[in-house]
């Protein structure tokens, strides 16, 4: 089991359980997910790494049906109380989806929506804030001219990066990246892993990808999920190299995938 | 092979497709012949005194159908003004709240309803419980009538393309902290916007045509009169009157006012597919 | 190993500041007066449908507490002594629509085949897009074509030919026996199967084009005639939209009213043959709602138009529930 000892924790996972309808899609989960780390989620299609990801968020509260059962804190707040303002918790854990979402507006606006449903800036600090974010995304010097044009003008790899930088300009404590480069072309993939690399110095970063080499070129922990549990969850590099579970290993050499 | 179950399989397709080929050479004729009678004395009907007269009084000569356009206008006008925020709102309610509320699926069913009753049962309901209270006829009564067929319409396509708009964009405003109300008016309609504008546009031309409704809340005027509150002309009830009469000139400009409003109904219908295509 | 709270976890974390705590509650309120909005202005189509059926029972009340159910089957319209029955009526609507059913729908059926299977491409968007402006002409413009182009033509040359022709078999020959005035009870129903004919033929044409063009291409690989295909691939797959765009069909055919009225001669009989004037609810309503004087013919009138929207009910209940019992076939099917 992993060493906590001296890392601080964003999340803590306890004894989750997770439902959609009567089918368990979600069984005993019990991880952490460490502060200004990467951590990435692998295993096979339909294991529930993209359904443990999205209870972060609570994003499952959209549909009618889906349910989630045990305790998860965030900063030592269970962000599973009914009571919870959904909208809060999500201003603090941002989410980008496999499929980039540009919304219908221009680029400035596209940044500017989240900033401005919680905070009130002048004029001259949210172009601040706008370039800034889009520099974080390492998008800014290819829009800095059009950003008066439709979110929807630009690339997909583009795309992409603007849903990233919509995610860190409101500056959430976590980002939750579901996929995020299985829709892209090979360059944008390798641009949308660089910033990774930039984005942990200021946020925790939780990943899934159905890529292990993505997961083992940018991640500090893995976690290796299969039909619904949590088999292993350790450094990166005990996860590659050393696996202690077989079925990890069989997964990570290809035998199953 | 049997040769007989072969032939006879050849002569069934020869004669299904010779016989839908005259349905559709039928359609077409007929078709062509009600435009071209439309437009043939249609537009022999037209002059400046069709846009500029008013309706002519029985016997008298001349005159045009000045009052019934401006009368038509306006109320078809203030029926969109009524009925697009209804419509709207009342589809983004089945839209965001649709699968967990009993309320929203009995309205789609009630809107199927609506969307299918005889314009003029609507007709006679407006004249029930508005006309026959205030004892007149009038063009807010004329105007409810058409609200009460153009509300269903847009509400459903506005459900209907809200509903398309993929999920994915809906969680990912969501996913940002986004309020409900502000999810749906920021991101979800302004995505279906040319969707939206569409089924506005459709309604518009639906109700444009429509004279049922009308016969029994805002009548006719036989003079010019822009007062909402009284009888107010309206071409479709003209025509039909008109039409039907004995005389000449009231024929021939009933022909111009079916022109003009087949005119307005295809432009309109033209608009909102040109305008749909463009935006999507 | 438990984590130690520190200062700037409040801001990480989600407990609530003040200026937080306010824009949440601004949230939450703007959130309810939206869920409020809209279902204040969804429900108010229940109230107006309630608000109809209240209305159309109470206005028609004196009639059906004077005939009782036997108003529909009253054949009698005597305006001058105050007996009124809705049969002739309800016969006029409910002939002319099945009548107009009857032609428009091999004729749409055609005309959909047509559109799909032998239409050379660069005819097709045009066709259809003619289709479909058809479909939104006004009615009133069939009416009047009906009654100034039409019914001489019809009166003229196709009347006598059907009376010399189908009138003289036995059985149905009385249906084209009659004085050829061009008007009646078969001219409205032909001018209505012009007004629906394009409109069954758009929603016919929409769902024979989403079939996958792989089911059609496995028909044709494995020998089958175009018609085949169509009768034996297109329509099983489609027959939910088919019959649910019939169906509509009948529901506009049944509530027209201005392109009936025009035509049908406005006489309140009902007589064996076709040829003959007779009256149809909407007909009737138009005819004679605006003379109508307070008493039993206006409460006859209204309980005619309740009567139409009860067949209308009807007719859309029906086709939902065999839309319903198709797709519990369909699935079992597959």
């Amino acid at each position: 089991m992993l060493e906590t000892a001296n890392v601080k924790n964003a999340i803590e996972v306890k004894n989750l359980d997770f439902y959609y309808g009567k089918f368990k899609g979600l069984k005993s989960i019990n991880l952490n997910i460490a502060e200004n780390k990467v951590t990435a989620f692998i295993g096979p299609s339909g294991c529930g790494k993209s359904t443990l990801l999205r209870t972060f968020n609570r994003m499952y509260d959209l549909y009618p049906g889906q349910r989630a059962e045990g305790q998860i804190n965030l900063y030592g707040e269970d962000i599973l109380d009914p009571k919870l303002d959904l909208n809060l918790l999500r201003s603090k854990v941002g989410m980008i989806f496999q499929k980039p979402t540009p919304f219908p507006m221009t680029i400035y606006d596209n940044i500017a929506f989240g900033v401005k449903l919680y905070e009130n800036l002048s004029k001259v600090d949210m172009d601040e804030r706008v370039e800034w974010a889009l520099n974080k995304a390492a998008l800014w010097n290819e829009v800095k001219d059009k950003l008066n044009q439709s979110g929807l003008s630009l690339s997909g790899g583009q795309q992409q990066r603007l849903c990233i930088a919509r995610g860190v300009a409101v500056k959430p404590t976590v980002l939750l990246l579901d996929e995020p480069t299985s829709a892209l072309d090979p360059i944008s993939t390798g641009k949308v892993e660089e910033l990774v690399h930039e984005l942990k110095k200021d946020y925790t970063v939780a990943i899934v990808t159905h890529n292990m080499q993505q997961a083992a070129r940018i991640s500090d922990y893995t976690a290796f999920m299969y039909l619904g549990e949590l088999i292993e969850f350790n450094d990166t590099k005990q996860i590659f190299l050393k696996p202690d579970r077989e079925e990890t290993e069989d997964y990570i050499t290809g035998r199953f995938g | 092979m049997n040769k007989n179950i072969y032939r006879s399989r050849k002569i069934s397709n020869t004669v299904g497709l010779t016989l839908s080929m005259g349905a559709m050479l039928l359609g077409m004729t007929a078709l062509i012949w009600i435009l071209f009678i439309l437009f043939s004395k249609g537009f022999a009907a037209l002059s400046l005194d069709f846009f500029l007269n008013s309706t002519p009084a029985p016997g008298s000569v001349g005159g045009g159908l000045s009052n019934a356009i401006v009368g038509s206008l306006m109320m078809v006008g203030l029926c969109t003004f009524v009925s697009t925020p209804i419509g709207v709102l009342a589809g983004i309610f089945l839209a965001e709240y649709g699968d967990r509320s009993k309320i929203a699926s009995i309205t789609r069913f009630v809107t199927d309803i609506m969307l299918s009753a005889p314009s003029i049962v609507i007709g006679l309901f407006v004249y029930a419980i508005y006309v026959a209270q205030v004892k007149h006829f009038s063009g807010f009564a004329g105007t409810l009538a058409l609200s009460l067929i153009a509300v269903p319409v847009v509400l459903k396509t506005t459900e209907n393309m809200l509903r398309l708009v993929p999920s994915t964009l809906r969680e990912a405003a969501y996913a940002l902290g986004t309020p409900k109300w502000k999810v749906s008016f920021s991101i979800i309609l302004r995505s279906a916007k040319s969707g939206v504008i569409t089924g506005i546009l459709l309604a518009i031309a639906r109700v444009s045509g429509e004279t049922a409704p009308l016969l029994f809340t805002a009548l006719n005027n036989q003079f010019f009169s822009a007062d909402m509150n009284k009888p107010m002309s309206n071409l479709p009830v003209v025509i039909y009157q008109f039409a039907l009469s004995p005389y000449e000139n009231w024929v021939n400009l009933a022909w111009g006012g079916a022109l003009i409003i087949t005119l307005t109904v295809l432009g309109l219908n033209v608009l909102a597919r040109v305008f749909f295509r463009e935006k999507s | 190993m438990e984590n130690m709270m520190s200062e700037t976890d409040v801001s990480k974390g989600i407990k609530l500041s003040p200026e937080m705590s306010k824009i949440i509650r601004k949230q939450r309120l703007q959130d309810f007066i939206f869920h409020k909005v809209t279902l204040t202005f969804a429900s108010l189509v229940l109230v107006v449908l309630a608000g109809i059926i209240i209305s159309l029972i109470i206005t028609s009340w004196p009639t059906f507490a004077k005939y009782g159910p036997g108003f529909f089957f009253r054949n009698e319209w005597d305006v001058v002594n105050s007996e009124f029955g809705g049969l002739d009526s309800i016969y006029g609507t409910l002939v002319t629509a099945f009548i107009a059913l009857l032609i428009a729908v091999p004729v749409s059926f055609g005309i959909s085949v047509f559109l799909t299977e032998m239409c050379p491409s660069w005819l097709k968007r045009p066709l259809g897009t003619a289709v479909e402006l058809l479909a939104a002409v006004p009615s009133i413009i069939y009416g009047m074509f009906g009654l100034f182009v039409f019914a001489p033509v019809f009166g003229e040359y196709v009347q006598p030919f059907l009376t010399s022709t189908l009138g003289q078999l036995p059985v149905i020959g009385i249906l084209f026996k009659g004085a050829p005035n061009g008007i009646g009870l078969l001219t409205a129903a032909l001018i209505l199967a012009f007004m629906i004919i394009p409109f069954i033929t758009s929603v016919m044409r929409d769902v024979f084009e989403i079939v996958p063009p792989v089911l059609k291409e496995a028909a044709y690989g494995i020998g089958c005639t175009t018609w085949e295909v169509v009768t034996r691939v297109v329509l099983p797959y489609t027959r939910t939209g088919v019959v649910g765009g019939i169906m509509l069909g009948l529901g506009r055919a049944l509530g027209e009213t201005m392109a009936v009225t025009f035509v049908i001669g406005n006489a309140h009989r009902i007589s064996p043959s076709l040829f003959s004037p007779g009256s149809s609810i909407a007909s009737t309503l138009a005819n004679e709602f605006g003379e109508a004087e307070p008493g039993l013919h206006y409460s006859s009138l209204f309980a005619l138009g309740l009567t139409l929207f009860i067949i209308t009910l009807f007719v859309l209940a029906l086709a939902k529930w065999m839309l319903i019992n198709m797709e519990k076939n369909q699935g079992s099917k597959n």
